[in-house]
């Protein structure tokens, strides 16, 4: 009898230390599993990649939508933004033609607004930095003399990142009749 | 009887600790000694006799008693002990649904659940199946209307099928009066997105529509439309996975 009461009252601290132990460890378990779970989840190669993709998607419907807008009454800063939007081959064939370009608007008295309707990443090289982008838009011409008109267009831009900021490089309209479309 | 063995066991106890401060607890020891009594017991019948050389052999007991078995003043920061490890497990605890619920926050954010080009296999899956669709959903050849018809059963779900059937109402009616083929093809497509069993594909197609008999149709177009002519369609096709294969849920058109 005597024993028996001696074995419990030993015995309960013991057990509430082993149960407070076990808990413990469990916690640390836990805890471990989940901070390089976390530490995973964070350090994910793939979400970085779906991160470039989606940057560069962004970056590539601004720059085509930027490419599309032009203001006659304001064509040196729709043309500086241009420039700002663009890198290599097509920012240096902007800049060339810059002026004559300039004066073509100022005489059509064009307001050219576009939308983008849709875009999507078909390519896409992480390392290198290259991108290619599908954006369709819908561009608005309002003439001189009021008049309106829609047309859609299907852009194939390709994007360069340059420090750190994807810019397109190429842009062009996609082909209609069987061209090889590239 | 225990009571006598008790005193002798609480006894030697003192005496140990008095060679030894820091020992062993005295419920251990009371329990051991006990627990040794009921061993050692041999048929000799002399367990008090015995014991001490049984239980003290070489080994000291230092070593047999590890620091697990706190001494008399360990007793009283023991519920220290516990409340650190009370908090220790807490803390942990804590850090682990955090840690947990961050990660899960990571993952959860729309640019990682788009799984777009990020897996590879299933985006060119995708767009493979949506080209093949959308050639076959939007052509249309006068002599076998009912291929058209298959494509819709066995391609199109959902309001999808009304859309492709308000789109083509017109073209089939025009392409019989001209006994025109209409073929479309895929030029361009990329995967907008991907989320698990659905997708969004934008599409660039050419279409050209050949009039095989254009004669009082189209009179003095007919030798233009035997040529062939072609224009460019942009759409947005919604996919959904379903047993297997791709099947085609929105036709978008942007209001065209």
């Amino acid at each position: 009898m005597k024993r028996a009461v001696r074995a419990l009252t030993a015995h309960r601290p013991r057990a509430l230390s082993s149960l407070l132990v076990a808990l413990g460890l469990a916690a640390g378990g836990f805890a471990a599993w989940a901070g390089q779970d976390w530490y995973a989840a964070a350090h994910d190669g793939t979400a970085a990649y779906a991160e470039q993709r989606d940057r560069a998607l962004a970056a590539g419907e601004q720059a085509v939508l930027n490419l599309n807008t032009l203001d006659h009454r304001d064509v040196d800063q729709g043309l500086d933004l241009w420039e700002s939007s663009t890198t290599g081959e097509l920012h240096e064939q902007l800049s060339t033609g810059r002026d004559e370009f300039a004066e073509q608007v100022r005489e059509a008295k064009t307001v050219t607004t576009a939308r983008v309707l849709s875009g999507a990443v078909t390519e896409l090289d992480d390392r290198a930095g290259r991108a290619r982008v599908l954006v369709a838009l819908r561009v608005t011409v309002r003439a001189s003399d009021g008049a309106r008109t829609d047309k859609d267009s299907r852009m194939l831009g390709e994007l360069t990142r340059t420090g750190g900021r994807w810019k397109l490089s190429a842009l062009g309209q996609a082909p209609v009749g069987g061209a090889p479309t590239g | 009887m225990s009571t006598t063995r008790h005193h002798i066991n609480r006894q030697r106890r003192r005496r140990a600790r008095d060679t030894r401060p820091a020992a062993v607890s005295p419920e251990s020891t009371g329990r051991r000694t006990r627990a040794g009594d009921d061993a050692v017991r041999s048929p000799s019948g002399s367990p008090d006799g015995d014991r001490t050389a049984d239980r003290k052999p070489a080994v000291p007991r230092t070593s047999r008693e590890p620091a697990g078995a706190p001494g008399a003043r360990p007793r009283r920061r023991r519920p220290v002990v516990l409340l650190v490890l009370c908090a220790l497990t807490v803390l942990l605890g804590g850090f682990a649904g955090w840690a947990h619920a961050k990660a899960e926050a990571l993952r959860d954010e729309p640019a990682r659940r788009n799984t777009a080009l990020t897996d590879l296999a299933r985006t060119s899956e995708i767009k493979g199946r949506t080209a093949e669709a959308v050639d076959r959903l939007f052509s249309y050849d006068h002599t076998d209307p009912g291929a058209l018809d298959k494509a819709a059963r066995d391609l199109l779900t959902g309001k999808a099928v009304d859309q492709h059937r308000a789109l083509l109402a017109d073209v089939r009616e025009r392409a019989d009066a001209q006994k025109a083929v209409i073929t479309t093809v895929v030029t361009e497509s990329a995967v907008e997105r991907i989320d698990g069993a659905r997708a969004r594909v934008l599409v660039y197609a050419d279409q050209s529509s050949v009039a095989t008999a254009g004669g009082e149709a189209a009179g003095g177009k007919a030798a233009e439309q035997d040529t062939g002519v072609y224009a460019g369609a942009l759409l947005a096709v919604d996919v959904v996975h379903r047993e297997g294969r791709w099947l085609v849920s929105g036709i978008d058109t942007f209001g065209r």
